[in-house]
């Protein structure tokens, strides 16, 4: 495993600390903090692919709608007839115990990890071949084929909606729900982090670089990039899987492309989040993910209605001036603290050559 | 890298002080101030009747608030909403819901525009105990939840269309009908594709076409022209309001005969306005219309409701601006009655409703939706290329006959 350095582990055991004791502190800001874990988790496992693999997916979406969708199905259909959940939009009531309801999400939270690992296993086989723009549309495509796909499927309640079962109501503390999913997804972001940490000091980063920087070469050195290329992908799937899954139970009602197979928003914004703070990068995602939840969570409600004309500025923006992300721009201007040493006299030369 | 970890320490312990400070909310009642809360569609596919819905409440709010406000222990409070943009997604509107309560102290809701965001809200509003009066979400399973803090001031989505049906097998001379329906893949078009097939079964109707259509929808080719080639009886399309504009842009395109066509939100739509003759004979349900004649005494009659909000906003107003002005007076009367701020109070007296507006009567039934009021169908009639809705059902309110068949496309002008 990583070895942590003396001023890693105070910085790590102080964000554990902030993030534990983060719903006590600001009570009334659990459902965005929670809110932000999932975001994370979304930024962090796409840039395995946009970032580390240089393959721009948007196809990411499906594992995340796909998850929320079998949380809740299996979640229903353990104790109950999901068909009758959910005819007539969902007209009949059935009432989980508490011990149903954490039984119920703790399998289908397990399931919804499972099964878009193996779909983006399977996907991943057809279509990893495509390259560069080829495959980013076609991922686009998958996104919203499922969208309208998962409309038609009565069994999930097709256009009418899903709706999850409610947090029993045997818990009468009204703080207890939103403790419950804020824990659930800062355990997901916690599990994330130290499994991408893990990737970024393995000889599997490397192999994914190498896929970026030159795919035919990584290839003739006598990798099988298309291996590499399918684990890395079920990887992000399996974490997409549960934040999508935890992400249903919060929200309490999954439409099919509004909620679940959302590329428009979630779809877009995992990107844009990534790009921010700087794609390629362990804490790029991290850091690009919070400052947009601050940015939608602070100002979108002052510019009511404009708030997209603000996104499409902001994305102007970091395009623009920030191409390569807050820690792209960082790390070109300070380039030693990240741990790059540059040669004065070189640069110097390099610069009067020209 | 020492300082980067400084800077971020820094940064993440300035949030943290931001938020700590953020956290002391307001109150449900400030000073003279009744505070409610709304997550309402200003952008996105609801967008057009998220400002109805709006209006409907800022008129009414401007109104109550003229003429005295709300009178509670002998003193006189205003209203006030505090208005978020839920993007027309649910998800957003579940945790602006959330926020509203949590963040902004709001005690009282307003609801949001479209079944499946009300679907989305209502679990909230029902964990926290906040009553929420909702004009906007009609789907029937909204109120078989047991849910005890949601009233709807409207009749529920599967009504919408069911007479229509009738009025079709009654033309028919007591046959079953041939129906070709199209709906949108939403919660409330998909209720009101419920109805219709309650109304099939009970009648004995065949339905030929059951065609779902996209979100967004704005080509419904497909289905037309397997209505062309099917001949059915009647044809039924919901999807809101970009729905009914898509419909009747492409029938006149594609000179579809149907000898008749049922829709909803054709006032929403402004149909008679945009589409002119080309949207004359349609049939459209709604949960209002002005000529009715309920009355209250904030709003007078219907038409006279009508008068003030074409004054104030420039456009007559549809159903949706009418049942959310209604949602405001429904909350006076209850805040009145309680004579409390006590929520659980309000929820009671919410309960206890029995009152005539404008809009209709409103009596809330055990699962919260309004049992007192029937829905009614109008017909866009036009004279030269001047066109209105017609009521043409129930026959207590009709003020013209329902035009039956709609003559074909070579016929008309």
């Amino acid at each position: 495993m990583v070895k942590l350095k003396q001023k890693d582990l105070i910085l790590y055991s102080g964000l554990i600390i902030l993030g534990l004791a983060a719903p006590y502190l600001f009570s009334a800001f659990k459902v965005q903090l929670t809110y932000l874990c999932v975001l994370i988790v979304l930024a962090m496992t796409w840039n395995l692919q946009g970032g580390e693999m240089g393959y721009n997916t948007f196809g990411n979406i499906l594992f995340y709608g796909l998850g929320m969708y079998l949380t809740a199905s299996v979640q229903v259909g353990m104790f109950f007839p999901l068909a009758e959940w959910t005819e007539s939009g969902g007209e009949k009531t059935f009432v989980h115990t508490t011990a149903q309801y954490f039984q119920g999400i703790g399998v289908g939270l397990l399931v919804s990890a499972i099964v878009p690992a193996i779909v983006a296993g399977a996907i991943g086989y057809a279509i990893l071949g495509l390259r560069g723009h080829y495959f980013a549309i076609c991922t686009l495509g998958l996104g919203i084929a499922a969208g309208e796909i998962a409309g038609g499927i009565e069994i999930i309640g097709a256009g009418q909606g899903f709706t999850t079962p409610p947090f029993p109501a045997e818990i009468v503390d009204t703080e207890a729900r939103g403790k419950f999913f804020y824990f659930l997804s800062f355990a997901l972001l916690v599990g994330t982090f130290i499994f991408v940490k893990y990737i970024y000091s393995s000889r599997f980063r490397l192999i994914l670089n190498a896929i970026r920087d030159n795919e035919d070469k990584a290839e003739a050195m006598g990798i099988q990039t298309m291996k590499y290329k399918i684990v890395g992908w079920m990887c992000s799937a399996f974490f997409c899987g549960l934040a999508g899954g935890i992400m249903g139970g919060l929200i309490g009602y999954i439409d099919s492309t509004d909620v679940a197979f959302d590329g428009r928003e979630m779809g877009v914004f995992m990107v844009l989040m990534a790009i921010l703070g700087g794609k390629g990068t362990l804490w790029g995602p991290v850091i690009g993910a919070t400052l947009f939840h601050f940015f939608k969570e602070g100002l979108w409600t002052l510019i009511l209605g404009w708030q997209y004309v603000a996104l499409g500025v902001l994305i102007v923006v970091i395009v623009v001036y920030f191409p390569e992300g807050l820690m792209g721009w960082l790390r070109e201007k300070y380039p030693e603290r990240f741990g790059e040493v540059i040669d004065e006299k070189d640069r110097k030369a390099q610069v009067e050559l020209k | 890298m020492n300082k980067l970890v400084k800077l971020f320490i820094t940064s993440i312990s300035a949030i943290t002080l931001a938020l700590v400070s953020f956290t002391s909310s307001f109150a449900k009642v400030e000073g003279d101030y009744i505070v409610l809360g709304s997550a309402i569609s200003l952008t996105g596919k609801y967008s057009s009747n998220g400002v109805h819905t709006q209006n409907g409440y800022n008129m009414a709010v401007e109104r109550i608030n003229k003429m005295g406000g709300v009178e509670v222990q002998g003193k006189k409070y205003k209203f006030e909403i505090i208005y978020y943009d839920d993007e027309s997604n649910p998800k957003r509107a579940a945790q602006l819901a959330e926020r509203l309560i949590k963040q902004d102290g709001v005690h009282y809701m307003l609801g949001p525009y479209s079944s499946g965001l009300t679907k989305a809200i209502a679990p909230v509003t029902e964990k926290y105990k906040i009553p929420m009066v909702e004009a906007n979400g009609a789907s029937r399973s909204l109120f078989t939840k047991g849910y005890k803090y949601l009233f709807a001031v409207l009749s529920p989505a599967n009504q919408y269309l069911e007479v229509a049906i009738d009025l079709a097998v009654e033309k028919n001379g007591g046959k079953g009908v041939k129906i070709a329906q199209a709906f949108e893949q939403d919660a409330f078009s998909q209720d009101v594709r419920l109805g219709i097939l309650d109304a099939a079964k009970r009648t004995g109707s065949e339905i030929i076409i059951d065609d779902k259509l996209p979100k967004e929808l704005n080509d419904m080719a497909a289905t037309l022209a397997k209505v062309k080639a099917t001949k059915p009886d009647v044809l039924v399309v919901s999807g809101h309001t970009k729905g009914a504009l898509t419909a009747i842009r492409q029938i006149s395109e594609m000179k579809v005969d149907v000898p008749m066509l049922a829709m909803t939100h054709c006032d929403a739509a402004k149909l008679s306005k945009q589409h002119g003759k080309k949207s004359e004979f349609a049939l459209c349900a709604s949960q209002w219309h002005k000529n009715l004649s309920y009355k209250d005494k904030f709003f007078g009659s219907g038409k006279k409701y009508a008068k003030d909000f074409q004054k104030e906003f420039g456009y007559d107003p549809p159903y949706q601006s009418a049942e959310s002005s209604a949602a405001l007076l429904v909350f006076k009367d209850a805040f009145e009655r309680a004579n409390s701020f006590d929520r659980d109070a309000v929820r009671d007296a919410l309960v206890d409703t029995e009152m005539q507006t404008f809009y209709g009567n409103i009596k809330f039934g055990p699962g919260g939706q309004n049992v007192a009021k029937p829905m009614i169908l109008f017909q866009v009639r036009c004279k030269g290329d001047d066109c209105e809705n017609r009521v043409v059902a129930p026959t207590k309110w009709a003020s013209d006959k329902f035009y039956h068949p709609i003559p074909k496309w070579s016929d008309r002008s």
